[in-house]
C-alpha cells in the first residue's frame, strides 16, 4: 500500500529522494539541490563550527532523539541551521522491529513515534529515516540496534510497522540496513532483498548503509557485492558511509575511523547500479575535527559527480 | 509469532549477561563466535547506558570517579533498566538508588547531588521562554502590581537540600577557577536551577528569595509572594531580588489577573 503521506500537503523537499536519485547535483542556476550531494550527520561537538561559520557541506543529518526537548540549545542549533542546509532526521530509537503485541510496548512505540512525528511536523525535513532492527520487549528497552530475523512473518511485521510510521508522519521514511554481528537460523532470506520486498510493500525507500553492508559481508562471508548485484529494485533514497574498526572477533561499526577502502569500491559500485544518491558521512566514535569528516563528504562527492556524468 | 520467541531469547540473554546453551541454535554461527560477538551486543548495551547515565551525572561521576561509576552504572541497570528510545530520559531513578545504595553510604550528601543533576539535565531539554522586557511593565498603573502573577521560566526548578549541593555543583563544574574544597558541614542550601538562555546554572538562594519563588511557583500573586519572602525572611530585600530574577530569566513574564 502506498503511504498516505505523499501529496498529503508534505513539503516539496519530502519529494526529494525518489525524484533526486537520477537529477543532476545542480539545478540551472548553479545552486545545490536539496539533497543531491554528501552530507555529514551534525554532531554536538561541531555545533560552534557550524553557528560561527557555514561550513561547505550540502546537507545535514541528526539522530532525531537528540531533538526530542520541549527546547534548549540542540532546538536551538538546529532552528539556526534548517535555514542554511537541508535535513535529514535519522531515528535511533524507534526500533521498528520490536514487537508491540504487549500494552506496554505498544504504549512506548505510540509515545516514540508521537514525539518524532512533533518534531517532523516542526521541521518538516528533507528525510525521514528508520533502522531495520529490533531494539525494545515489553517495558524494556536496550538503546542498541539488535538484528532481526529476515523471515516471513517479521516482514509482515515490519510491513505493518512502517505503515503505521508513515501513516503517523504522513510522509514517506526510509529505511536503513543495519550492521548484525548474529545471524539467525530462520533466517529465509538475504538481508538486501528483505529491504527491497519491505520497501516495495510498504512504499518506504531504502537507506543503504555500504558500511554495514561490507561488515556484514565479511562477519558473515557472503560476497557483498553480488548482494548489492542482485539486489531487486527498491527506491534507494541515501546512502550512508562510515568507518568501522577490524578486531579479530568481527568487523565492528564504531562509526570511529575514515570511510575503509572496500566500502568506497562497494559505494561506487551501489552508484552504477543506482545513479547519483544523497549521501551522508557518520562519525560517532572519537569524533574528529570538523575538517575531517568535510574531507570525507568532499571523496563522496567527488565520486557522486563522476556518477552524474557517466 | 516464533519471531517473537527469538527476540525474548536474545533479551533475556543480554538481561542475564551469558547466553545459555540451549539459546546458541538460535543462530547461524558456531558457538565460539556466536558467544564473543554476543558479548558485542552486551558491552554496546552497557556501553551506551553508562554513557547517557555519565551524561546526566558529570557531578556525581566526578566525586566517585570513573571506575566506580562503571561499576554504578551497571548496577543502577540492572535495577532501573532503560525504558525509553530516547536516552536522555534515562536515569531518573539514580538519586533514589543512591539512597539505598549501601557503598555510597559515607557520601550522604551524594543523593542530593544526583537530585539536582537530574534537575540540571531534564532543565537542558525544557521549554524556552524570552526575557521579560521591563518596559512591558509601563503600560500597567502601579496600583495594580501587586495583583499580578510572575510567571517562572519552564526550565526552572527549586530543590532544598541539607547539604551544600549548589556550592559542590558549581566547584565541580568544567569553568569553575579556585577552591574546590567544600565544607560539607556547612548549612543546607536551597538550590535554584534556571537557564538564562541556553545554559544551566546553578544558585544557592537565601531563605526569603527560596519562600519568594516558592509562592511564584505555586501561582501567587505578587504581593503575597512577597509576604512569603518576608515572614520567611524580615531582611527580604523585594525590589532587588524580583530585579534580579527578572534579568536572569527566572520570572519571564507577569499575568494580570
Amino acid at each position: 500500500m502506498p503511504p498516505k503521506a505523499r501529496g498529503q500537503g508534505a513539503p516539496a523537499l519530502a519529494e526529494a529522494p525518489t525524484d533526486a536519485t537520477r537529477a543532476p547535483l545542480r539545478d540551472d542556476r548553479g545552486t545545490p539541490r536539496a539533497f543531491l550531494g554528501a552530507g555529514i550527520g551534525l554532531r554536538a561537538s561541531h555545533y560552534r563550527d557550524f553557528l560561527d561559520a557555514a561550513p561547505a557541506v550540502d546537507w545535514l543529518e541528526v539522530h532525531s532523539e537528540n531533538y526530542f526537548g520541549a527546547g534548549g540549545f540542540d532546538l536551538h542549533v538546529l532552528e539556526v541551521l534548517r535555514h542554511r542546509y537541508p535535513l535529514s532526521f535519522h531515528g535511533v530509537g524507534l526500533a521498528i522491529g520490536s514487537p508491540v503485541d504487549t500494552p506496554d510496548a505498544a504504549a512506548r512505540f505510540e509515545r516514540h513515534l508521537e514525539r518524532l512525528a512533533g518534531l517532523v511536523s516542526r521541521f518538516e525535513p528533507g528525510l525521514v529515516s528508520e533502522h531495520l532492527c529490533w531494539g525494545a520487549l515489553d517495558r524494556r528497552h536496550f538503546n542498541d540496534l539488535l538484528p532481526i530475523p529476515y523471515t516471513r512473518p517479521m516482514l509482515d511485521h515490519l510491513v505493518a510497522q512502517v505503515g503505521r510510521v508513515q501513516e503517523r508522519l504522513r510522509r514517506r521514511i526510509l529505511v536503513e540496513n543495519v550492521s548484525a554481528y548474529l545471524r539467525f537460523r530462520a533466517d529465509a532470506m538475504d538481508e538486501l532483498a528483505f529491504l527491497a520486498e519491505l520497501a516495495g510493500r510498504s512504499g518506504c525507500g531504502v537507506l543503504l548503509d555500504v558500511n554495514n553492508l561490507h561488515v556484514n559481508a565479511v562477519n558473515h562471508r557472503f560476497d557483498a557485492a553480488a548482494s548489492l548485484a542482485a539486489m531487486p529494485d527498491a527506491a534507494i533514497g541515501e546512502i550512508h558511509l562510515a568507518g568501522h574498526l577490524v578486531t579479530e572477533n568481527a568487523l565492528v561499526d564504531d562509526h570511529g575511523s575514515r570511510v575503509a577502502a572496500p566500502v568506497w569500491m562497494l559505494y561506487e559500485q551501489a552508484l552504477g547500479r543506482f545513479g547519483p544518491v544523497p549521501t551522508l558521512v557518520e562519525w560517532d566514535t572519537d569524533v574528529p575535527e570538523l575538517a575531517v569528516l568535510l574531507a570525507e563528504a568532499d571523496e563522496a562527492r567527488a565520486r557522486l559527480r563522476r556518477a552524474t556524468d557517466a | 509469532m516464533r519471531d517473537r520467541a527469538l527476540v525474548e531469547a536474545f533479551a533475556a540473554a543480554l538481561a542475564a549477561q551469558s547466553l545459555a546453551d540451549a539459546q546458541l541454535d538460535a543462530f547461524a554461527d558456531d558457538a565460539d563466535v556466536v558467544r564473543r560477538r554476543f558479548g558485542l551486543y552486551r558491552g554496546n548495551v552497557e556501553a551506551n547506558a553508562g554513557r547517557a547515565l555519565a551524561s546526566a551525572y558529570p557531578v556525581v561521576r566526578q566525586l566517585v570517579g570513573d571506575a566506580f561509576f562503571g561499576a554504578l552504572g551497571r548496577e543502577y541497570a540492572r535495577a532501573h533498566p532503560s525504558t525509553s528510545g530516547d536516552l536522555n530520559e534515562y536515569g531518573r531513578m539514580l538519586p533514589d538508588f543512591l539512597d539505598g545504595f549501601p557503598h555510597v553510604a559515607d557520601l550522604p550528601y551524594l543523593p542530593d547531588v544526583a537530585r539536582l543533576e537530574w534537575l540540571v539535565h531534564r532543565a537542558h531539554y525544557a521549554a524556552d521562554a524570552a526575557a521579560f522586557d521591563p518596559a512591558r511593565l509601563s503600560g500597567i498603573p502601579p496600583e495594580r502590581f501587586a495583583a499580578l502573577t510572575p510567571r517562572i521560566h519552564p526550565a526552572c526548578a527549586l530543590m532544598d537540600s541539607r547539604f551544600p549541593v549548589a556550592t559542590i555543583w558549581r566547584v565541580h563544574q568544567p569553568d569553575h577557577e579556585g577552591e574546590i574544597a567544600v565544607d560539607l558541614e556547612a548549612d543546607g542550601e536551597h538550590a535554584l536551577v534556571h537557564r538564562p538562555r541556553w545554559r544551566v546554572s546553578v544558585a544557592a538562594l537565601d531563605r526569603g528569595a527560596r519562600a519568594f519563588l516558592d509562592a511564584v511557583v505555586r501561582r501567587k500573586a505578587l504581593a503575597d509572594a512577597v509576604e512569603a519572602g518576608l515572614a520567611a525572611d524580615a531582611s527580604f530585600a523585594a525590589d532587588r531580588v524580583l530585579a534580579r530574577l527578572v534579568a536572569d530569566a527566572v520570572i519571564v513574564d507577569f499575568a494580570e489577573p
